[in-house]
């Protein structure tokens, strides 16, 4: 039961931000600032009920799997865009490559100066 | 046999056991291979799941739509992560200045660098629209993608391709440039890398796990309210 009646506030919350982003015309998605609410909403109660750990573990366990109908669809598109995947994967490969050091360089240099615990 | 098959992809059911087997067996062939760090159990699961639907001459717009029905779950376990990141406020309190001042740098990059470079290899505006959000993670990518006009099957692949290159890099580059912190590799893996890259930082620790989300959720809102202010700039597209 714990984990039914944690994953229904899960849904409590997702539908609440749908109703919050779709009437404030906000281009992010519900389940974003579903996350941003519930971290501030278990912020201001101070504590953490065991009915949404046992349901949000799992989830968060699983979270890879959740995408993959969506991803395998790359491989049913290899004609479609052939002459392309040069600059497809050089674009993905080479600029997360660039965009990985940037963070790090950046995250070592900001936090070498002085901000430590 | 063949009539066997559709029979069975004929309810969503099918393309979910089908989903749920590729993952299992995914994790245990990733296991059995000694868990390499440069090739992620999703690639493996991915690779096995194409190539199952492939062999079974399975369309693949048949298994999406039952498919589809797992993926519904990915709100929920988005709202889901804001648990972990409850759980270590305190980490991320101590730090918010150097993460506030990393973020929109580091988010705006991921997107510049992949469609800098596909522009320069002469790749046509829908293909770059495709390419922008490749560090957004799934449920906000979409959105971004349909508003500038992007093939959302494209970004869903390249978000896979992200995915792995951002757990790959960040493992090479925090050893070759001697960075050991699990708050700033979560960090990098949730900017760059998603929700591919935020699981594989709950593998390295709950903490980084934490700044993984925060990396990921911080990089898609921003993205979400920024890219397609961009994409009307003139001139980007060309």
């Amino acid at each position: 039961m714990a984990v039914l009646r944690g994953f229904l506030w899960l849904l409590g919350f997702l539908l609440l931000d749908d109703a919050l982003v779709t009437l404030a015309g906000l281009p992010v998605s519900a389940g974003v600032a579903g996350m941003l609410l519930l971290s501030a909403w278990l912020m201001l109660r101070g504590t953490v009920s065991a009915d949404i750990a046992a349901a949000a573990q799992p989830l968060i366990g699983v979270l890879a799997m959740l995408i993959m109908p969506g991803v395998v669809g790359i491989f049913f598109m290899l004609d479609a865009l052939a002459g392309q995947w040069t600059a497809i994967l050089a674009a993905l490969v080479l600029g997360t490559l660039l965009s990985v050091f940037t963070t790090l360089w950046l995250m070592r240099r900001l936090m070498g100066g002085g901000d430590h615990e | 046999m063949s009539e066997l098959i559709d029979h069975l992809m004929a309810t969503p059911l099918g393309a979910i056991a089908l989903t749920l087997a590729a993952y299992v067996a995914g994790q245990h062939l990733f296991r059995r291979l000694g868990a390499p760090g440069w090739c992620p159990p999703i690639l493996v699961a991915a690779l096995l799941l194409a190539g199952v639907l492939a062999l079974a001459g399975i369309d693949y717009a048949d298994y999406r739509e039952g498919a589809g029905w797992l993926m519904l779950l990915l709100g929920p376990a988005t709202v889901a992560l804001g648990l972990p990141l409850y759980q270590q406020m305190p980490h991320i309190r101590a730090l918010w200045r150097p993460l506030l001042a990393c973020l929109p740098l580091s988010a705006l990059l991921a997107a510049l660098y992949a469609v800098g470079i596909a522009w320069l290899l002469g790749a046509p505006p829908e293909i770059l629209a495709s390419l922008a959000p490749k560090s957004v993670t799934a449920p906000i990518a979409i959105g971004i993608t349909e508003q500038i006009g992007g093939s959302v099957s494209l970004m869903m692949g390249g978000l896979l391709i992200t995915g792995v290159a951002a757990i790959g890099f960040v493992t090479l580059l925090a050893r070759w440039m001697g960075i050991r912190d699990e708050r700033i590799l979560g960090f990098a893996l949730g900017i760059n890398g998603h929700a591919l890259g935020t699981v594989r930082a709950f593998e390295i620790s709950p903490t980084a796990g934490a700044f993984a989300s925060l990396g990921m959720s911080l990089t898609g809102i921003l993205t979400a309210l920024l890219l397609p202010l961009a994409w009307r700039l003139p001139g980007l597209v060309g």
